[in-house]
């Protein structure tokens, strides 16, 4: 299960990737990253991961994609006019050779120091709702705290950003 | 094929290097974006292989911190490119390059 | 020995008439003329009495004992290396002391006259008094580098009281020209004191200071192999200060300063530092027979050579500063003879009557309204009287007549010259002296005799000059006078005190090797002395060296006289006669004396010019506008400017660019990560 899981929607994953970073027109390319999100879901359940893989699916596929299809549709240009000449050869070999190589020689690098399985099957419950609740505040509630100020930093950054002057209270 | 800790690293690594590729290839400042969450994603997947390596949650909860900083930051990110949008009229990050020397 | 009997009044000397420079120079205008002027004279007053003081002191000192010292502070201290920031008069250096004050005090009180309706009134004495401050730190200084100070500081304020009236660009063109000149022989004093410390300094115990006269006189033996260079060098030294060939071109041009200031600069005072120095450091130079010989030679060269040229001038200062020039000749000749001590009297009799002849001048300029060129004066006598008798006085004592001072001193020099066996350099001394003795009544005859050839209305305000410039005339006189007298040789029948309190300085040109000569011994005692310092022309009888001396005495006697007559009776009665030598050879021979031979010119084309395309070419436009600004200035601001140029690349904006970088970095740290294990 685990195995047709991983090849399946990882090579999927892979595909949705390679199909963002190609499209020129915006909201395909988001669209694909959504596919590619929902199958990093399913990457995660093959990961014993349950609760990462539903959070992934609200949060990443349904909240932030959402807020970026609604900011492309807003900007009205999904489209730019000197990305046609984009997929143009050389210049994607020179960018990606580096970490290319870069990732063979890591892969070479593990597949000599351990071709050991994920372990034996952990307990029933891991990645479960209630054990990450139980160490999301129990152990890690100090990061659950501080995750939280993040968010409202940010809410507050993208307001003050976001707002039209003209429309001030005060002005 | 046992599938090991190994294709896990592949897939991430993959797809870490795809999105940065991106990120370096593409004008489309959307999209570079986009190419972020991707990177993002990568780096969630190994959390989460080694998580169940070793059998310890707190990679999960490590994930958890990821999304919302990933939100966070596409949230600020996208206030901020509308913003530049509403100023210039373009989300080509090449016309952006007013802190030049 | 060293003898370390204190003085602390010789901080005094030196330091009063710094005080009144400085009171002087600060407060200027604010001081009213009077006590601007009674200041710097009472400062110089205060020196002189002072030096009295310290003389007498010496005075009842036994002779061998009789030194003073005042040590201020430690100058340059490392290692054996020591100079001491202090001072010292024995007698050489007592007799300079009270000449220097002494008529520096008369020629101050002179300057009141002078100097009363200058607009630099003030100025002129902060200057006048900076001198005898500089002057003194020459004369007292107990070491080299403190003799040197107060080298330096001479040729300063001589500088600065040659180019006094500075709006006239000739002026400030002499002052630069002595400056500069003496510059070139302070660089030979330089290198040679370089010698001696680098010779002396090995074998050097704690304690004592390295250039101190004491230290280089008990050490001379160590830099006896080394002498003939040092002494040379310092006597180039010499050459620029004391005016001998070649380096004698400032003192003619120096005379565009008041006429006070070559009174006592370029007359009586600075231009004898050379004389004292080498004197100074007798021991070291009777330790290179060359560098004596040199010395002579120069010296009566450069005697001859001067008077020549002072037959042919028409400006009455001129004319006195080429006999000057011809005088020093005359005691570097005895210095380079041996006869050191008759050095130092020639030069306290010359300051007496030389000073005398420049203030004289100077009163016959103040009178003929600022003209100096004697072919317009003339009658002067009866117009002149206390300005005439005195200039007399001072003539007859130059002309080297009995019973004047300069009769005693110059007859003393030749005598020696002719006893040590320099019977070519006596020649050229007694033939330099009839010349000298001609120019002087050439002069007389112009400016004081037949008639007043100036405009009518010159000639109107033609009148004697006040009491506070006669007086010191007066004075004067009187010291040409008798100053000599205390120099009467032994075959006169005097007692030769001069020489008799200046042979301990002298001992070891006495030729005893350091030992103190015994002086209480009498007359044969010192005769034989004096037999010593002569190359080994000794032989015979007192009696037969002193008919010799009666000879000679009565010789330079003669001669001197004929040169007076001759000198009045051509260019009083038979004028004919002088137009006739001036067109001998077809007027070559007067254009050539009247043209200095042309040596001003000949340094122009063969130092000066080229010297000056040098810097043009060279070193303005190659090194300094080429190299340090172009190369190292310019070529380090382009440097950066390529540097940072390149750098920028990197700061281009472009986002992308910049992930690019990362990703670069990124990559090569991985892999140095995974390589290195």
């Amino acid at each position: 299960m685990e195995g047709f899981l991983f090849w399946f929607c990882g090579g999927l994953m892979v595909l949705g990737g390679l199909m963002t970073v190609l499209q020129r027109n915006a909201v395909v390319s988001a669209v694909w990253l959504v596919f590619a999100f929902i199958n990093a879901a399913g990457i995660f359940a093959a990961l014993d991961a349950p609760f990462l893989a539903v959070m992934q699916v609200l949060v990443y596929a349904g909240a932030i994609m959402v807020l970026f299809l609604f900011v492309i549709m807003m900007l009205q240009e999904p489209t730019l006019a000197d990305e046609r000449r984009l997929l143009r050869l050389p210049l994607w070999p020179a960018v990606a050779l580096p970490p290319a190589a870069v990732i063979v020689l890591l892969a070479g690098w593990f597949r000599e120091s351990g071709t050991s399985g994920l372990g034996p099957a952990p307990a029933a419950g891991f990645g479960g709702p209630e054990h990450i609740a139980g160490l999301l505040l129990g152990r890690y509630v100090l990061a659950f705290e501080l995750i939280s100020i993040v968010l409202l930093v940010a809410i507050i950054g993208a307001l003050a950003v976001g707002k039209d002057e003209r429309k001030l209270p005060w002005k | 094929m046992e599938v090991t800790l190994t294709h896990y690293l592949a897939l991430a690594g993959v797809l870490f290097l795809t999105g940065m590729t991106g990120f370096i290839v593409r004008r489309n400042a959307l999209i570079m974006l986009m190419c972020i969450e991707l990177m993002l994603c990568a780096v969630n997947i190994v959390f989460a292989a080694f998580s169940r390596l070793h059998g310890d949650a707190g990679g999960h909860i490590f994930v958890l911190m990821n999304f919302a900083v990933a939100a966070a930051e596409a949230a600020i990110g996208l206030a901020i490119l509308v913003e530049i949008f509403r100023r210039r009229r373009t989300v080509n990050v090449d016309d952006l390059k007013a802190l030049m020397e | 020995m060293e003898s370390h009997v204190n003085e602390v009044l010789l901080r005094w000397i030196v330091i009063v008439p710094l005080l009144g420079a400085a009171v002087n120079g600060l407060l200027n205008r604010r001081l009213s003329r009077r006590l601007s002027g009674l200041l710097a004279c009472a400062a110089v007053g205060v020196s002189f009495a002072l030096s009295v003081v310290v003389f007498l002191r010496l005075v009842g000192m036994e002779a061998e004992q009789r030194r003073v010292t005042d040590t201020l502070a430690t100058w340059m201290a490392f290692g054996n290396f020591r100079v001491d920031l202090a001072f010292a008069m024995d007698q050489l250096s007592a007799v300079m002391a009270l000449v220097v004050t002494g008529v520096g005090f008369l020629i101050h009180v002179y300057s009141l006259g002078y100097m009363a309706h200058d607009e630099g009134f003030s100025r002129f004495f902060t200057y006048m008094n900076l001198f005898i401050f500089a002057m003194m730190t020459l004369v007292l200084g107990e070491n080299l580098p403190m003799l040197f100070v107060g080298w330096e500081g001479v040729g300063l304020c001589s500088y600065l009281l040659i180019s006094f009236w500075f709006n006239d660009e000739a002026n400030a063109a002499a002052g630069k020209k002595a400056f500069v000149v003496n510059r070139i022989g302070d660089f030979g004093f330089l290198l040679g004191m370089f010698l001696i410390g680098t010779t002396l300094l090995p074998h050097l115990h704690e304690g004592e200071g390295l250039y101190s006269f004491a230290t280089l006189q008990s050490h001379a033996g160590i830099l006896a192999p080394v002498a003939t260079a040092i002494c040379l060098l310092l006597f180039v030294g010499a050459t620029g200060k004391s005016a001998q060939i070649p380096l004698y071109i400032w003192l003619p041009d120096a005379m565009a300063g008041p006429t006070p200031v070559s009174a006592l600069i370029h007359a009586a005072t600075m231009v004898t530092a050379g004389v004292y120095m080498v004197v100074r450091t007798n021991f070291l130079f009777v330790l290179s027979p060359t560098a004596m010989a040199v010395v002579a030679a120069v010296g009566a060269v450069t005697a001859i050579f001067a008077s020549t040229i002072a037959l042919t001038q028409n400006d009455i200062k001129k004319v006195l500063a080429y006999s000057t020039v011809s005088q020093l000749g005359y005691m570097m000749l005895a210095c380079g003879v041996g006869a050191f001590a008759m050095g130092i009297f020639h030069v306290m009799t010359h300051a007496f009557f030389k000073a005398l002849l420049f203030l004289g001048s100077g009163s016959v300029i103040h009178a003929m309204s600022n003209e100096q060129d004697m072919r317009i004066m003339g009658g002067l006598r009866s117009k002149l009287p206390v300005t005439w008798w005195t200039f007399a006085v001072g003539t007859l004592a130059l002309a080297g007549i009995f019973p004047f001072a300069g009769f005693f001193s110059k007859d003393e020099i030749l005598w020696k010259t002719w006893s040590s066996g320099n019977t070519v350099l006596w020649v050229i001394g007694f033939v330099a002296a009839g010349l000298t003795a001609f120019y002087m009544a050439r002069l007389i005859s112009l400016t004081f005799f037949g008639r007043n050839r100036a405009s009518a209305e010159v000639q109107s305000h033609i009148h004697e000059s006040p009491a506070t410039m006669t007086v010191p005339l007066v004075v004067l006189a009187v010291l040409s006078l008798v100053g000599g007298w205390i120099g009467i040789p032994h075959f006169m029948g005097g007692l030769a005190h001069f020489e008799q309190w200046l042979e301990p300085v002298f001992a070891a040109a006495a030729g005893s090797g350091g030992h103190i000569t015994e002086v209480h011994s009498g007359v044969a005692a010192i005769d034989a002395t004096a037999h010593a310092v002569q190359t080994g022309h000794a032989g015979g009888a007192a009696v037969h060296d002193t008919t010799m001396e009666w000879v000679l005495a009565l010789a330079s006697l003669a001669w001197g006289l004929l040169g007076l007559v001759l000198g009045w009776f051509v260019y009083n009665r038979r004028l004919g006669v002088a137009a006739a030598a001036r067109g001998l050879g077809g007027g070559f021979f007067h254009k050539v004396l009247e043209n200095k031979y042309y040596v001003d010119e000949a340094y122009e084309g063969t130092f000066i010019r080229p010297g000056f395309r040098f810097s043009r070419t060279v070193l303005w436009k190659g090194v300094d506008a080429g190299l340090i600004d172009g190369l190292l200035v310019n070529g380090t601001a382009l440097v950066v400017a390529i540097i940072a140029s390149l750098l920028r690349l990197f700061q281009n904006g472009m986002v992308r660019f910049y992930a690019w970088s990362i990703t670069i970095g990124m990559s090569v740290f991985v892999l140095y990560l995974v390589f290195s294990r």
